[in-house]
């Protein structure tokens, strides 16, 4: 045998591939906890598809008026068009606010003004429910949590809406 | 409501609230090839009607499954058939009832019909995906929409 054959032992080379399968085996289980880990970061950020309502900023006025469009939305096994609708006004601050009009009671679409006997309020037809203009629900009546509302951003003067959050979600994003 | 999983869980704990059904009379046949396209194209758009009717007032009406028959039946038969299914609904607190089809053959029957029946004249053709459509069915949804809140 040759000196230069000797110059990596039995015991050198088994501890060598040992060292180096570990070092695989650990790698593979701890890559993906640490993508889970950073996972947070990597999420696109901004919550969810925005769509062009067909409302242009400069219509929008403090009275509630209806939108409504359509998303392509897939489900499980279906590919579906979905309406979508929302009551955009301008409140005494003069921001954008777009209520989404599905009753917190039981889910059936709110109107502004929808009955005369209450008038500056949401009025849900199916049990009474009534919400203020600022989208609280009127106490003793059927809702128990105030209208959802949508995230929103403005491109080029028009506006576009996205998901929809509740009170308690939306709230930070209006503080921050 | 919809007759679905998700949606009865929820009818189960909300009985109270829901006191309306709405039960559409769907056509069917394959005889007649110069009606078939018209008859399948009106059953497409009774379907939208239908969930967007569902949408609008969900927390108070069920829409059940389609009610099938051949577009030939002899009428008094299936009026018997009807009004079992109304009589297994009525079990449950269910208050009003809403028969909606485009099949004017119906009116002659709604006597018997233990139930309000609401006829709409069909559309004929027509692009379903076009605005015109949509605002059209919009604005019909909302008369039937206000019709079945004057019952309430």
């Amino acid at each position: 045998m040759s000196e230069e054959k000797q110059q990596v032992s039995r015991r050198t080379f088994l501890n060598y591939t040992l060292t180096g399968l570990g070092g695989f085996m650990a790698a593979g289980m701890l890559v993906p906890m640490l993508r889970m880990a950073v996972d947070p970061v990597l999420q696109t950020s901004g919550g969810g598809d925005f769509t062009n309502v067909g409302l242009a900023v400069d219509d929008i006025t403090t009275e509630p008026q209806r939108v409504d469009w359509k998303i392509d939305q897939v489900d499980g096994w279906y590919e579906s068009e979905v309406s979508k609708s929302a009551w955009v006004f301008k409140n005494d601050k003069n921001e954008i606010v777009a209520f989404s009009p599905v009753c917190k009671h039981l889910g059936c679409v709110v109107s502004w003004e929808g009955n005369e006997d209450y008038p500056n309020e949401f009025f849900c037809p199916c049990h009474n429910g009534r919400y203020y203009k600022d989208g609280t629900n009127v106490p003793h009546t059927p809702p128990l949590a105030p209208l959802d509302e949508y995230d929103q951003k403005i491109e080029n003067g028009m506006l576009f809406l996205g998901k929809v959050r509740t009170r308690e979600e939306a709230k930070p994003r209006e503080e921050a | 409501m919809k007759w679905n999983k998700e949606n009865l869980k929820q009818y189960v704990q909300a009985k109270e609230y829901v006191d309306t059904i709405v039960l559409p009379l769907m056509p069917f046949h394959l005889s007649q090839n110069a009606e078939l396209e018209k008859s399948a194209f009106q059953r497409e758009v009774l379907s939208i009607f239908l969930t967007e009717i569902e949408q609008e007032l969900t927390g108070r009406i069920m829409l059940t499954p389609d009610y099938n028959y051949l577009k030939s039946t002899d009428k008094t038969t299936e009026v018997e058939r009807i009004n079992a299914w109304i009589e297994e609904i009525t079990t449950q607190p269910f208050e009003h009832i809403f028969l909606i089809t485009f099949d004017s053959t119906w009116k002659k029957h709604e006597e018997s019909l233990n139930g309000h029946l609401l006829w709409l004249p069909g559309i004929q053709s027509g692009d379903l995906h076009s605005k015109e459509m949509h605002t059209f069915i919009h604005g019909q949804v909302e008369q039937i929409s206000e019709l079945i809140q004057s019952y309430w």
